[in-house]
C-alpha cells in the first residue's frame, strides 16, 4: 500500500491538530486555532471522585468534543466507528487506507515509539492520523512529531485497543462531508458563545469559573489528601503538566484561546475581539506564573500552609479574572 | 549581518540561562551552541521546572513568546535553536 499524500504539520493539541489537518485534506483551509475556537474547546472542570486517586482538573472541553462540535457547527460529516474486536478495527483501517483515506484514530499515547521516551506517559485519549502502510509499519502523521513517522502495525494495534479509563476501541474517523460554502462568522460567534457560556452559565460548583474558584479553595487541603509529601510534591507538579505540558498549547490551552480570537477578530473586522485576544494572552501568561510556581515549589518540597494559601491565592485571582473576561465575551456574542 | 546578529543572540542568551539557573561557575564560551539542554543526561542537569523557568525569562528578556509546549521542545533543543528562533520571531 502506498503512502497518501498528506499534508503533515505539528500542532499545539492532537484533537484540534488531526481534525485540522484532516479537514485541511479534504480542502478546507481551517487553521488549528479556529478548529478549537469554533469548537469552544476551552473549559475548566475541577474533579473528585472515589473513582480517582486524588483530585484532577481539566483546562479543555471533552475530548471528541472538538470533532462533535465542528461536525455541528462547520456543517462537516465525519464517518466515526469504533469496535468490539481488534481485527474488525484492523481489517476497517486497512480498508479506508487502501481506498486512498487519511484516517484519525485515538490511541494510547505511551507507544508512540517515535516520540522520545520522558514524553510519553498513558494517557488513552491521543489523536493522530494514519496515513499509509507499508509491509510492516503504519505511516503516520502525528501533530506532535516533527515529521511523519512510522509505526509497527502490532504496536499501534496495542496503542488502538489498551483497555482502561477511556479505552479508545480502536476508535477512528475521518471527515467523508465537507460543505462547500461555510457561514464561518455564524460558526466563531456559536463558538464563542457556548464556550463563554460554560464558563460563566453552567449551574454546576465545579465547572468553568466556579471550577477554578473550588480548586483555588481545595488546594490547601491537599496535604490531607496525600499520602507524604513526595506525593504531595508529586501531585502539586502535575499542576505544572496538566496546564503546559499535556498538548495544551501552553497555559491551559489559554494562549490557544488567545489566538483563535486574534484569527475572529481579523475575520470579523472587530476591534473589541482584537482587545479580547490581548486580555486572553495576558490571562495565559498569568496561569503560566501559576504553573511555575506550582512546580517551583512542588519541586523543593516547600508545600507548607503558607505556600499554598499563596498558590491559593493566585487561583484565585485567575477566577475574578477569567470571570469578568467570559461575562464581557459573552455579553459581546450574545 | 545577520551572522553577526545571531552570534550576538547566542551570548545574550547564554547569560540569561546563567542568570536564572544561577550557575556562577560557568561562563557563556563554555556552553556548546548545539548540545542538548533538556534531553535527559544533558549538560545542564536541566528539569521542567527549568524549562518553564528559561521559557519566562526568554519571553521577557527578548519580548517573544514560545506558548506552545511541541514548539518550546524544538526551540528549547539547544543554544542555536533558541537563537534562531529568537532571530526569525524579531524578523516577523
Amino acid at each position: 500500500m502506498k503512502e497518501i499524500e498528506f499534508k503533515h504539520k505539528m500542532a499545539a493539541h492532537c484533537e484540534s491538530g488531526t481534525v485540522t489537518a484532516l479537514l485541511n485534506h479534504g480542502g478546507l483551509e481551517i487553521t488549528e486555532p479556529m478548529v478549537f475556537g469554533i469548537a469552544s474547546g476551552i473549559f475548566f472542570g475541577y474533579f473528585e471522585s472515589s473513582n480517582f486517586p486524588f483530585p484532577m482538573f481539566i483546562v479543555r472541553n471533552k475530548p471528541g468534543s472538538i470533532r462533535k462540535n465542528i461536525a455541528k457547527r462547520l456543517g462537516v460529516k465525519f464517518y466515526t466507528e469504533n469496535f468490539k474486536k481488534s481485527q474488525q478495527g484492523i481489517d476497517k483501517l486497512d480498508s479506508l487506507l487502501a481506498e486512498g483515506h487519511p484516517v484519525a484514530t485515538q490511541v494510547d499515547f505511551y507507544y508512540m515509539e517515535y516520540l522520545p521516551k520522558y514524553i510519553r506517559t498513558h494517557v488513552n485519549v491521543h489523536f493522530l492520523s494514519i496515513i499509509g502502510k507499508n509491509e510492516k509499519n503504519y505511516l503516520v502523521s502525528d501533530s506532535y512529531h516533527r515529521e511523519k513517522a512510522e509505526l509497527g502495525a502490532e504496536v499501534l494495534n496495542k496503542a488502538r485497543f489498551v483497555g482502561g479509563y477511556m479505552a479508545p476501541k480502536g476508535f477512528l474517523f475521518y471527515p467523508d462531508y465537507i460543505p462547500e460554502n461555510i457561514d464561518f462568522n455564524k460558526a466563531i460567534i456559536k463558538g464563542i458563545k457556548k464556550a463563554a457560556h460554560d464558563m460563566i452559565k453552567l449551574p454546576v460548583p465545579f465547572v468553568g469559573v466556579k471550577g477554578i474558584r473550588k480548586f483555588a479553595r481545595k488546594v490547601t487541603g491537599w496535604p490531607d489528601l496525600a499520602r507524604d509529601i513526595d506525593h504531595l510534591s508529586h501531585e502539586i507538579m502535575k499542576i505544572n503538566i496538566f496546564l503546559e505540558d499535556q498538548g495544551t498549547g501552553g497555559a491551559g490551552f489559554r494562549f490557544l484561546y488567545a489566538t483563535f480570537l486574534q484569527q475572529a477578530a481579523q475575520r470579523l473586522n472587530d476591534g473589541q475581539l482584537e482587545g479580547m485576544s490581548k486580555r486572553m494572552m495576558a490571562i495565559g501568561d498569568d496561569w503560566r506564573n501559576i504553573s511555575y510556581f506550582a512546580a517551583k515549589i512542588g519541586k523543593n518540597r516547600d508545600l507548607g500552609k503558607e505556600r499554598l494559601n499563596e498558590l491559593s491565592q493566585m487561583i484565585n485571582v485567575m477566577a475574578d479574572k477569567e470571570q469578568a473576561f467570559f461575562s464581557e465575551l459573552y455579553k459581546m456574542v450574545k | 549581518m545577520a551572522e553577526t546578529d545571531l552570534q550576538k543572540i547566542k551570548l545574550e542568551v547564554k547569560e540569561v540561562i546563567i542568570k536564572t539557573l544561577n550557575i556562577k561557575k560557568l561562563k557563556p564560551a563554555e556552553i556548546d551552541d548545539s548540545a542538548p539542554l533538556f534531553a535527559p543526561g544533558n549538560a545542564f542537569g536541566l528539569d521542567s521546572v527549568d524549562a518553564i523557568d528559561i521559557i519566562m525569562r526568554i519571553q521577557s528578556h527578548f519580548n517573544v513568546r514560545i506558548g506552545d509546549q511541541n514548539l518550546a521542545r524544538d526551540v528549547l533543543e539547544s543554544i542555536d535553536t533558541l537563537a534562531e528562533f529568537i532571530q526569525k520571531e524579531r524578523n516577523n
